[in-house]
């Protein structure tokens, strides 16, 4: 998954011209919180709905005035952007480690896109997501290799179809593997997986 | 009113497939040895058409090929074929019957009569353009559209342990159609939807419900927030006829999914939902089969219905003739009383804590669909 599956075109932006006040009025009507700043065709910062407040709270020491400030004496200038190729999981290493809630989309310098900490879970939720009917197993399996093979193999040996597969590290050299099947009959699969020795942690086995 | 036919058991995947026709000649067999079995109202098949009124062209095309054993290249795309779903000589005619069933009940609740149970169908996975998990065409689809074409406002209530997607899905934007179902969570079960965030979309915002219910949940939990849930909807949405999918498969001995229900639960459901009817429905209720794959237990549930929908006494134990007969069929003991024995699972040791996780769903749900759920 790229950064160009998940950002958003076209994006809205301003001018380093425009009033804060203007630029909240823009944030507000369409429901977003962060505007790129453009000049001349090139990104030149960035502002947020937060920037804004900050700038225009009466705590600020030169007081609040919305409609004589402009968005260059408030925007970040040194913007942090992604290029529509790089990984998704880049793009959200970057925001956590930088804390920042967005990344403007750079195509040889030109603005493409813009991508968020919301399409950042949205990219979760269809990772994670159930977009066929399917049954869930989760296997634990040890973390070398042909393990993973072993089980989708047992799967395919069984007329299983994959819908999807999440599979993340565990502590003590274990991998977590969650699989969604096309069938109702998980209890089924997990018998038969414990007979080949995995360890399946569910469907689990029921005492009765 | 009863409707039955014996052909209801071609619909048949094969003898090791967990949907057995076996059911249900277990189930009309112990009804007639304990004396209570009365003469059924044989339906008909459901026409092409009425398949039709919910399910598209291009599937019911290939049902028909995969049934007279043409070789359809992309079956498993329309969910056929499968493991689950896998096709049989004469499948489409066998689907027909039981949505003929189901909608036989629907034509003689519009022509007055107010309580029917249909002793079969229930096929609730089945959508618009794919077969699913054991369900081939959807007769409560076809059954609620041809009340709703007659200006009826249908509740759906389906307490079968898996989600009751074909049907949600189907009438997912209707106002006339109110969908409930009370199931173990998607997050453990097949189909693996049913969440309380879905809740219909444009005219049906609202009237689709979704109780997702931990894993292990047993009688008491279920009980608390069936009763908190079920009247209160059906008392907002005020519908004209209650359709019921009475699968048995929350029960604690299904071997494919992990609700702990007992029988004492089902003895309590059963009842109210004829009360929620009576007070909420008109008194009209059409009650279908569904899930359940403990044969032992599936046949008890579903006799359970049986008595309580003819309000008749409940036996305590099972005839000692029909007992052999099976335990001899089957090869395995079966339970020889109506109900589960006391106690019949250990203690689970997490019970407070699912009580606790299943009210706060019910708690968010309701938050979900209280601005939008209005007659």
């Amino acid at each position: 998954m790229l950064v160009k599956d998940v950002m958003r075109a076209p994006v809205l932006s301003v001018g380093p011209e425009w009033t804060l006040e203007d630029a909240y009025k823009l944030l507000l009507e369409r429901g977003i919180r962060h505007l790129p700043v453009v000049a001349e065709g090139r990104l030149v910062g960035i502002i947020t709905d937060r920037d804004i407040r900050l700038a225009t709270s009466h705590l600020n020491p030169k007081g609040p005035c919305p409609g004589c400030t402009r968005v260059a004496e408030v925007m970040t200038q040194e913007v942090v952007t992604a290029h529509p190729l790089d990984p998704v999981e880049e793009a959200a290493r970057v925001m956590r480690e930088r804390k920042i809630g967005s990344l403007p989309v750079l195509e040889d310098g030109a603005l493409v896109g813009i991508v968020t900490g919301i399409d950042l879970l949205d990219a979760l939720l269809k990772l994670t997501g159930v977009t066929e009917p399917s049954g869930r197993l989760e296997v634990r399996l040890p973390d070398r290799v042909g393990e993973l093979a072993r089980l989708t193999g047992f799967l395919a040996s069984r007329g299983v179809n994959i819908h999807s597969l999440l599979s993340y590290p565990e502590d003590g050299d274990f991998v977590r593997a969650v699989v969604r099947v096309n069938t109702l009959e998980t209890h089924l699969l997990a018998e038969g997986l414990r007979q080949e020795g995995f360890e399946v942690i569910w469907p689990p086995k029921k005492p009765w | 009113m009863v409707i039955y036919r014996d052909e209801y058991r071609l619909y048949n995947f094969g003898p090791s497939h967990p949907f057995s026709p076996v059911r249900l000649e277990m189930l009309t067999s112990l009804l007639q040895a304990l004396g209570v079995w009365r003469e059924p109202l044989v339906p008909g098949e459901a026409t092409r058409e009425d398949v039709l009124s919910v399910h598209s062209e291009r599937l019911v095309r290939r049902v028909e090929a995969a049934s007279q054993g043409e070789r359809v290249p992309d079956l498993e795309h329309y969910g056929l074929g499968t493991g689950d779903t896998p096709v049989f000589p004469g499948m489409d005619r066998a689907a027909r019957i039981l949505v003929g069933g189901t909608l036989e009940g629907a034509r003689r609740i519009l022509a007055g009569e107010k309580r029917v149970l249909q002793l079969g169908g229930g096929l609730h996975h089945a959508q618009y353009d794919r077969a699913s998990g054991f369900c081939v065409y959807n007769d409560l689809s076809v059954a609620i559209r041809h009340l709703t074409r007659a200006g009826f406002r249908v509740a759906y209530l389906d307490i079968d342990v898996h989600h009751g997607d074909g049907v949600q899905w189907l009438h997912y934007e209707e106002k006339e159609v109110l969908t409930l179902s009370l199931h173990e969570s998607g997050r453990y079960l097949f189909p693996g939807t049913g969440h309380v965030h879905e809740i219909g979309r444009g005219e049906g915002v609202g009237r689709k419900l979704n109780l997702p219910l931990e894993p292990f949940t047993e009688d008491e939990s279920y009980l608390e927030v069936f009763e908190a849930l079920v009247p209160w909807a059906l008392s907002v949405f005020r519908p004209d006829v209650l359709v019921v999918q009475a699968g048995a498969d929350a029960h604690f001995l299904d071997p494919l999914a992990d609700l702990l229900l007992t029988t004492r639960a089902y003895a309590r459901i059963f009842p109210l939902v004829l009360e929620y009817a009576e007070a909420y429905a008109g008194g009209r209720v059409l009650f279908t089969l569904g899930g359940g794959y403990s044969l032992d237990a599936t046949v008890r549930v579903w006799a359970l219905l049986y008595h309580v929908f003819h309000g008749l006494p409940l036996p305590e134990r099972l005839p000692e003739g029909w007992l052999r007969e099976w335990e001899a069929r089957l090869g395995k003991p079966l339970t020889p009383t109506l109900h589960d024995p006391e106690a019949p699972y250990p203690e689970i040791p997490r019970r407070r804590e699912i009580e606790k996780r299943n009210r706060l769903t019910l708690e968010r749900l309701t938050e979900l669909v209280r601005p939008h759920l209005v007659h």
